[in-house]
């Protein structure tokens, strides 16, 4: 019984002060969705906002896409939560519409908002909720330059070159995480199709899903260029033993290539001469959003935390380390990205691309998608049936999301 | 010996073997997946996946462990979650070895609503009360301390705790503390003195229990602590993972690290989990 | 905690320091004993609890995520109407009794072997415990990769010395479920091992070697002694068993990568943190929770009263 009272009373002891941290006048902190290198990077440039800041701790951590969401919902209905979320511009559109981040006009001037390239500004119903320090993020084609000297310009000549690597099962022309709808965006795009209209109604049921479907099952089935099955993992796993020369992957994957060793290449995925089409990949700012729970007191703090975080130092810094591209215009005339041949080619790619739509409906259609996508390559449902079947539950998912 | 006694034991014999080499087969099978992980671990350019089935892996390198100390806040984790699972695995044992002990022995009012409210306890998705929770710890002002955490880890290891301690009370005779009643000794006494030690091998799994829950829980951490100071070993772990580019050599070295205090424990407290000291020899 | 045989047995004449508990009455103790137990489990439990039942009962979603209030049964109907529950609901029970059928046995098999005279078995009985006590996420993940089509050491094992056709595991619904299941065996039996390693303790030696004068087979002395003195032990472990498995989320999630493929692999509490977070529907996430909620207490309560477990051995 008495341990039993000192150690009640010991872990009183060891609990730390507890309030939100909201209300601390002396923190400020952001979730992100950041790699750990790019962790690196943000902490060293938050060593160097609190050197010149006293007074001022900014706490950043590390939260899964997922988890953030989840996770910073709980938080705001409790009015608690971090400061500053920061992450794709995909999580605005519910946030806003659960009116937990707050808008952001009136709290940065016309003026320095004028400075951004307009892709890197994220609106929704007419208010400006995100402001990005990375615009892309999109897929491309990656290829290992030892194997691959000229990458395909057209799918034709991918699927040639495709035919020539692939040993199954221990090579392959090309992989990528075919399993997930989000890499399947290209195809879609690519035949002329996209996943919903300008109202947010699902546009899935559509010849151009159908043929997308199709032709991704015949790299598969009939050219026998891409693994029977294939996962991020297993993408990643024979691009790196050069077993694979070309993936469809995103900006995240280059710093983990360049650590493995690979001399790669970026470039455009391949031209489609069926449809007169280049495959469009979703592109979408990355960027910073602030919590509605935060005292009023506290926002000019944070917002000059966030301007920091935007300056051209700053960004510049990410794109030397990440080749990821910039948002402020002034940067694109700048040495360092303009003599980046990977940061130009990704900008090529993001040239064709279509910016991911931010309303929360994007979720339902994904939803949607998945289950008749991966039964297309299971073989038990065909792509007709598939497109149909994602159409339907599109609807019925965002009419149970909005009830 | 007789004839019938030799065939008996030479049948034993045999029997012995041919369930030790199944024993030795199945637990190679077991560590299977677990030689995977350290695999994964040495495992150059991180990779989680590998198209070879090779063990120690081309280029195989300890350089995750080195980072994992050196470059990483690991042992400050690894002090966190010590101090939150040693107090967890103590208050349970105290609560659930007092509790379980009034649910075997006496039959008082409400004993039985209260022994299925303790199960009640663990049939609610644990993912809807993460909400709920949060907000009562906001309110109490427990958010990113280590109190909530510990009381939160405690109610849920305690009902099986409890359970688990009642059980096995309820296999230890009554006679035992009549007759240490009648030689003088207390109620108390003769719950502490006689009960608890006969009772050591659930004491050593209500521990191990308690231990397990507080070692390795993640969600209610995620969401209770914020500040990296407090962060226990799951959370620095998860800190290794990222959409689509996690640190596979980290994250398998950290994994197979945090199971070996929990190993080392098991290993302790199996001295009183197969004591000798079974029931037999004071029953009489 | 050291434990002396001969204090032990001994009888001790000395009060306790903290309170007399001679001059309560019997019921008195047994609360005292209880009490600090049920303070904690009630605090943390009741309140979530009745937040829950409220949800329940109202639109709280993405569209009112502020200024819910409450529709009545609407959630509830709306979780019977459809077809989909039925058939989760079904996966739910064949995962949870698959798996705990397998704990049970695996574990009490083992723990019976473990607790002979065998060489090394301490170190057997270490290495047996790593599935419990390695974190999950890595392993189910390892399990994944072992599960690969082409790549995967299963598919290899099965090929080579089965000479079976490669399976795919992770592209077909009932591969894919089974693919869970053999790795959620693998992450319980040493719970189950340990319990009844423990268990077997408390059954004294003495009553095999009566079961041994009366000539009794190996398979008559266990359902004759083991069975009944392990009983005890062995049910609130499996109760709980049931009540955890039934509320497991990790193992599908993780394994087959948040119900791959086409949605066929999700039990009913994976589609409950669907509807909660990744749907925004916590009205109709907390509804479905009641019900679940409710399944298992019926069930715990049937089990319970069947196997007697809150009434002594002796």
């Amino acid at each position: 019984m008495r341990y039993l009272l000192s150690l009640l009373l010991l872990s009183f002891f060891i609990s730390s002060c507890a309030k939100s941290t909201l209300e601390d006048p002396h923190q400020i902190v952001i979730w992100h969705q950041m790699r750990p290198d790019e962790r690196t990077v943000l902490k060293e440039v938050l060593d160097k906002y609190m050197a010149a800041n006293p007074g001022i701790k900014v706490t950043a951590l590390y939260k899964e896409t997922e988890e953030l969401r989840s996770g910073f919902q709980i938080a705001a209905i409790g009015g608690a939560g971090p400061d500053i979320v920061y992450g794709p511009s995909d999580q605005v559109g519910p946030f806003q519409v659960m009116e937990i981040i707050l808008p952001l006009d009136t709290l940065f001037s016309k003026e320095y908002l004028s400075r951004f390239n307009p892709k890197a500004l994220v609106y929704s119903h007419g208010r400006l909720y995100q402001i990005a320090d990375k615009i892309g993020n999109h897929l491309m084609l990656i290829y290992n330059k030892a194997l691959l000297p000229n990458p395909p310009k057209t799918m034709d000549q991918l699927i040639a070159i495709g035919e020539k690597f692939t040993h199954a099962p221990s090579n392959y022309g090309l992989v990528w995480n075919y399993t997930e709808p989000y890499f399947f965006i290209p195809f879609l795009t690519g035949y002329g199709g996209w996943v919903m209209d300008s109202l947010g109604n699902p546009t899935l049921d559509t010849p151009a899903m159908v043929a997308a479907l199709k032709f991704m099952m015949e790299l598969r089935d009939k050219y026998k260029i891409i693994p029977k099955s294939c996962d991020y993992e297993t993408a990643d796993a024979l691009f790196k033993e050069g077993k694979a020369p070309m993936i469809i992957n995103g900006p995240w994957s280059f710093g983990d290539y360049k650590k493995a060793g690979i001399n790669f290449g970026v470039t455009r995925i391949p031209f489609i001469k069926e449809t007169g089409l280049w495959p469009a990949p979703m592109v979408s700012p990355v960027g910073f959003s602030i919590n509605a729970s935060v005292p009023q007191w506290k926002i000019p703090e944070i917002v000059k935390l966030i301007k920091y975080l935007l300056s051209p130092e700053v960004q510049l810094e990410y794109t030397r380390h990440f080749d990821t591209i910039p948002t402020l215009e002034s940067l694109y005339s700048d040495p360092v990205v303009r003599n980046n041949p990977i940061v130009k080619e990704s900008e090529n790619q993001m040239e064709v691309g279509r910016p991911m739509p931010i309303i929360p409906e994007l979720r339902a259609v994904w939803d949607a998608m998945r289950p008749s996508y991966q039964a297309v390559l299971g073989g038990t449902e065909s792509p007709e049936q598939a497109a149909r079947q994602m159409q339907k539950s599109a609807v019925e998912k965002i009419k149970e999301m909005n009830e | 010996m007789s004839h019938k006694a030799k065939t008996q034991n030479l049948k034993l014999r045999i029997l012995n073997l041919v369930l030790y080499f199944l024993l030795i087969g199945f637990t190679l099978a077991v560590l299977y997946p677990i030689v995977n992980v350290f695999s994964i671990s040495l495992r150059p350019g991180n990779r989680l996946l590998s198209t070879s089935l090779r063990i120690i892996p081309d280029g195989a390198t300890f350089h995750a462990y080195k980072e994992l100390f050196t470059q990483t806040q690991f042992l400050l984790w690894f002090w966190n979650s010590s101090i939150i699972a040693a107090t967890v695995t103590v208050t349970g044992v105290a609560l659930a070895s007092t509790a379980g002990y009034a649910f075997s022995r006496f039959n008082f009012y409400g004993k039985k609503s209260a022994m299925v409210g303790l199960l009640v306890t663990q049939m609610f998705p644990p993912t809807m009360l993460l909400l709920p929770m949060y907000i009562m710890l906001l309110k109490l002002h427990l958010i990113n301390s280590y109190l909530g955490i510990i009381v939160i880890y405690t109610s849920t290891a305690l009902p099986f705790c409890v359970w688990q301690m009642k059980g096995y009370y309820d296999t230890i005779p009554f006679s035992l503390e009549e007759s240490a009643r009648i030689d003088g000794s207390t109620r108390w006494g003769a719950f502490t003195k006689i009960v608890l030690p006969l009772a050591a091998p659930a004491l050593v799994i209500t521990a191990l229990f308690s231990f397990m829950t507080a070692w390795a829980e993640y969600v209610v951490a995620a969401q209770v602590l914020q500040d990296t100071s407090l962060f226990t070993l799951p959370l620095g772990l998860k800190q290794f993972e990222a959409s689509m580019s996690t640190q596979w050599g980290l994250y398998a070295a950290g994994s197979l690290i945090i199971s070996i205090p929990a190993v080392a424990l098991f290993l302790f407290l199996s001295r009183w989990l197969i004591s000798g000291l079974t029931l037999g020899s004071v029953k009489g | 905690m050291a434990f002396n045989r001969n204090k032990m047995t001994q009888p001790q004449e000395r009060k306790t320091r903290f309170f007399d508990s001679e001059s309560l009455s019997p019921n008195t103790f047994a609360y005292i004993l209880m009490i600090p137990a049920a303070i904690v489990m009630f605090g943390v439990v009741v309140y979530p609890f009745f937040y829950n039942v409220v949800l329940s009962f109202s639109n709280m979603s993405l569209r009112h995520f502020r200024d819910w209030h409450l529709i009545g049964f609407r959630q509830y109907i709306e979780v019977f109407r459809g077809q989909v529950f039925y058939t989760v609901f079904l996966k739910t029970l064949v995962w949870t009794f698959v798996n705990i059928f397998f704990h049970v046995t695996i574990g009490v098999s083992l723990a019976l072997v473990l607790n002979r005279k065998l060489f090394g078995k301490a170190a057997l009985r270490t290495l047996l415990i790593l599935p419990w006590a390695i974190p999950q996420v890595i392993v189910a993940l390892t399990w994944r990769s072992m599960f690969n089509y082409e790549y995967g050491a299963i598919n290899l094992f099965i090929a080579r010395y089965l000479q079976m056709a490669p399976v795919e595991w992770l592209g077909k619904p009932l591969e894919a479920f089974s693919a869970c299941i053999i790795t959620n065996i693998w992450l319980g039996f040493p719970f189950m091992m340990t319990i009844a390693l423990g268990g077997l303790q408390s059954i004294p030696q003495e009553l095999y070697e009566a079961a041994d004068i009366d000539g009794a087979s190996a398979w008559q002395k266990f359902w004759s002694v083991t069975y009944p003195l392990l009983k005890p032990v062995m049910i609130p472990a499996i109760t709980l068993g049931i009540i955890w498995t039934f509320n497991n989320v990790n193992i599908i999630w993780l394994v087959s990568n948040g119900g791959e493929p086409s949605d066929q692999t999700h039990i009913l509490v994976s589609y409950v943190y669907k509807a909660a977070f990744n749907l925004y529907r916590y009205g109709y996430a907390a509804a479905l929770s009641m019900v679940i909620f409710a399944i298992l207490l019926i069930f715990s309560l049937v089990f319970l009263k069947r196997t007697k477990a809150s009434e002594a051995a002796y």
